[in-house]
This record gives structure tokens, C-alpha cells and sequence, in this order.
């Protein structure tokens, strides 16, 4: 059980995946500046990497190994999250508009992520078994989430802020992370 | 080598069957999302999110619930494509006209009335607007701290240099129309006109208790009517509750 709280508090605050590994930049400065676009945003992607862990560690660990072929895992992943996203997609849209009209507009733009593949990666390097990738997936979308949060609830206040013409926009957004990544330096020592 | 082959396919072949069942079970799309599907067929699809929506498909879904979006909040790209500017129009059944979205801001306010006391705070129209109530004479009028100013993306707005006096003044050659600075004034005095327009009034009282006139500022609207008993087309129309005159530049001659 301790085993299973520290993966969690590691992928989500100490191993970060935005401001420690720099995956998923792409939608931290893209949708990142409204809040509410934020929260759902980080809710799609915990829900998809959650999906796409629980898919990937299985054929790792039942397909991959036994048959001795995990250089494979890249290539086999994005097939599997792909179409996996497709169906999560497919069925939200079908059967819940309200739900698809709050998260399904994202699921596209994530399908491959670098955020999504690189939890799944990361997951079969450390050789988690299908319980522990499911909670690294979980700390890794939350801490996702709470970024995404922070960066936004920042962006907001620093749209009516006074801020040189020329650093208005992506370049203070730029420093703000990079701010923002000093900041969560200081979790490495936990642990 | 041919395992892997062999484990490649047979991955993908069964989530391709996967996604087939899926497809069949699920119970079939409502109507809204189809006709939201078709619209969102006609836009560029390259969701680069330009028009404030997270992708081609909200935008769409916007678009279906108001038509009118597309004249407010138009998308660019759509707007530069003769087919896909078609393709929408018969989708939406409406007419689109891209040089009537061509628009130009002017600034409602040509008087600079003298200061009735000193505003020393934040140097921004808007916590001057707050704060202090009015530092100028005439309670409508420009402030001059160029809020406007500095949101245009074009640099179109000059305070002082423009017209020698501490008021905004936007260059229609820069201007794009883009809205930025209307947002921006606090007390409303920027307007988007037709590019083509050739009289607009430049005065901005809202209440006929409060004219402006002479008194307050040297080129306040004086309340007068002479505009609109000369005008012998019609194209001046008294707005009676505000006051003010209106234009029908459908009937203006100049």
C-alpha cells in the first residue's frame, strides 16, 4: 500500500510530467488559458492515460514479455491508445452528449500525446505491474490536472496585469513555467 | 521477426474489430450532433483554435446553436476560401457578405474638455473610470490614458500625436476591424462601423439631461436638430429616448 501512495505522490508532484519530464507542453500552453477549459482538459487526459495504461500494461505484461518483444512497445502503444481513444470517443458521443460536449471536443487533440505515450513508457521501463501502472497513470493525469490549474488560474490574473508589450502572451507564459518548474524543484527532496 | 509481424497485425486487426462492434452496438448519434458533424464538415477542421474555441468541432457545435456567430466570431480561414465560404452558407441557409464584415473602429469622442481636477492613480482609463468618477468636464468623453491603445494589434490608435489633443484617435487605414479596443473602453465611446460609411456621429452623451454642449465641451453636441432638419434624404433619424441622431447609410447621398 505505501509502495502504491509513494508511485502516486512521485508521478504526481516529484516526477511531474510537465515541469520535470516536459511532456504534454503542447496542450499546457495551448489550453491553458482559461480555467474552465483547463479542468477539462486534465480530466480528458487523466481518463484517457488511465484507459491507455490499463490497456498497454496488460499487453506489456502478458504479450510483450512472453513472447520477448518489448523493443515493440512504442509502435504497439500508439495503436492501442489510438484506437482506444477512438472507442472512448465513440461511446461518449453516443450515449452522453453532455458528457462529450464537456470532455469529447479534447479527446481528439490528445489521442497520442506525448503526455499519454510517455506515462505508458515510463510504466514499462520501471516494470510496473497493471495495479501500479493504473495508479502512476492516475498521480501522472493528476498532476497534470493541477498544473494545468496553477498555469491557468496564472495566465488569467496575468492577462489584466501590467507586462511589457513585448512579453505579453506565450513569452511571459514561457517564464511563468519555467518559474512554475523551480518552484516544484522543491518536491525532489521528499522523497 | 515474423511474430512480430504476426502480433502487430493481430493487435491491430482486433482493435479495428473492436472499433467495428463498438460502432454497431452503440445506439445511433441524436440529430443535433449529425447536423453539428455536417457543419463542423464545412469548416477548415485544422483546429488551430483562432476563434476562441478548443477546435473546428466546438466551433461548429457554437455555430449550430447561433447562426449569427459567423458575422460576431468569424472564423478567418472560412472566410478566405470561396468553397468552404459557400459550403457553410448553404449549410447554415444564410447569406454571407465578407466585405460587409469589413469594419473600421472610430472613436466617439472629438472634444477635449478641460480638467475640473487632478487624477494622479493608476494611469489606465479604466481605474481612472472606477476611481475617481471624471476628472474632465464632460462625464462621456474620452480620458486619454489610451487603454485602447495598447491592445491594438496594429498600432492604429494614437493619443495625442494624432489630433493634438489627449483623446484617441484610430488611423482607418491601419484599422482592421478586429474589435480589440471596443472591449477596452470603459465608457463604451468605440464603435465598429462599416468601412465604407461616410457620416458617423461623433458625440457620445446617453442621457438628454446631461447634453454636453457648449459648456462642458467645446465640440459637444449641442442638441440642436439642425442635422436632422437638413438632411433632405432621410438618412438622419432622431433617436427620441436617447436623443441622439442615427444614421441609415443606405439612404446617404455623400
Amino acid at each position: 500500500m505505501s509502495n502504491l501512495l509513494s508511485i502516486f505522490i512521485v508521478m504526481a508532484v516529484i516526477n511531474n510530467l510537465v515541469l520535470s519530464k516536459f511532456l504534454g507542453l503542447c496542450p499546457f500552453f495551448g489550453v491553458s488559458k482559461k480555467l474552465s477549459n483547463a479542468i477539462s482538459m486534465g480530466a480528458a487526459v487523466t481518463l484517457v492515460m488511465l484507459i491507455s495504461s490499463l490497456s498497454t500494461s496488460v499487453i506489456y505484461n502478458y504479450i510483450l514479455i512472453p513472447f520477448n518483444i518489448e523493443f515493440m512497445n512504442i509502435i504497439i502503444y500508439i495503436l492501442v491508445i489510438a484506437s482506444l481513444v477512438q472507442i472512448v470517443e465513440l461511446t461518449i458521443r453516443r450515449t452522453n452528449i453532455a458528457l462529450y460536449n464537456a470532455l469529447g471536443i479534447y479527446l481528439p487533440l490528445i489521442t497520442t500525446n506525448c503526455a499519454v505515450l510517455g506515462i505508458t513508457l515510463i510504466n514499462a521501463r520501471e516494470g510496473y505491474s497493471i495495479i501500479e501502472s493504473m495508479v502512476s497513470a492516475l498521480g501522472a493525469g493528476i498532476g497534470f490536472t493541477l498544473v494545468l490549474i496553477i498555469m491557468s488560474g496564472i495566465r488569467e490574473k496575468l492577462e489584466v496585469s501590467d507586462c511589457p508589450k513585448s512579453m505579453r502572451g506565450l513569452p511571459i507564459a514561457f517564464i511563468t513555467a519555467a518559474l512554475l518548474a523551480l518552484a516544484f524543484l522543491g518536491f525532489s527532496g521528499m522523497m | 521477426m515474423i511474430l512480430v509481424i504476426a502480433i502487430l497485425t493481430s493487435i491491430g486487426l482486433a482493435c479495428a474489430i473492436l472499433i467495428f462492434i463498438m460502432n454497431k452496438v452503440l445506439p445511433a448519434e441524436s440529430e443535433a450532433l449529425k447536423e453539428t458533424e455536417k457543419i463542423a464538415g464545412c469548416l477548415p477542421g485544422i483546429n488551430c483554435g483562432a476563434c476562441g474555441f478548443p477546435g473546428c468541432f466546438a466551433y461548429a457545435q457554437a455555430l449550430a446553436r447561433d447562426k449569427d456567430l459567423i458575422v460576431t466570431n468569424p472564423c478567418m480561414t472560412v472566410l478566405q476560401d470561396k468553397k468552404m465560404l459557400g459550403d457553410l452558407e448553404k449549410m447554415l441557409d444564410i447569406k454571407i457578405d465578407p466585405s460587409s464584415m469589413n469594419k473600421k473602429a472610430v472613436v466617439c469622442c472629438t472634444g477635449d474638455p478641460e480638467t475640473i481636477g487632478n487624477y494622479s492613480g493608476i494611469e489606465t482609463c479604466k481605474s481612472a473610470n472606477k476611481l475617481t468618477g471624471r476628472f474632465k468636464r464632460c462625464p462621456y468623453g474620452c480620458l486619454g490614458f489610451g487603454d485602447c491603445a495598447k491592445v491594438c494589434p496594429q498600432d492604429a490608435i494614437q493619443i495625442y500625436a494624432a489630433s493634438g489633443r489627449n483623446i484617441a484617435v484610430v488611423d482607418p487605414e491601419k484599422c482592421t476591424g478586429c474589435g480589440l479596443c471596443v472591449k477596452e473602453c470603459p465608457n463604451n465611446l468605440i464603435k465598429l462601423v462599416p468601412a465604407d460609411t461616410k457620416i458617423v456621429f461623433l458625440c457620445s452623451y446617453d442621457s438628454i439631461k446631461n447634453i454636453p454642449g457648449r459648456e462642458k465641451c467645446f465640440r459637444g453636441c449641442l442638441h440642436c436638430r439642425k442635422c436632422y432638419k437638413a438632411c433632405e434624404h432621410d438618412a438622419i433619424i432622431w433617436n427620441k429616448e436617447k436623443g441622439i441622431p442615427e444614421f441609415d447609410s443606405s439612404r446617404c447621398t455623400l
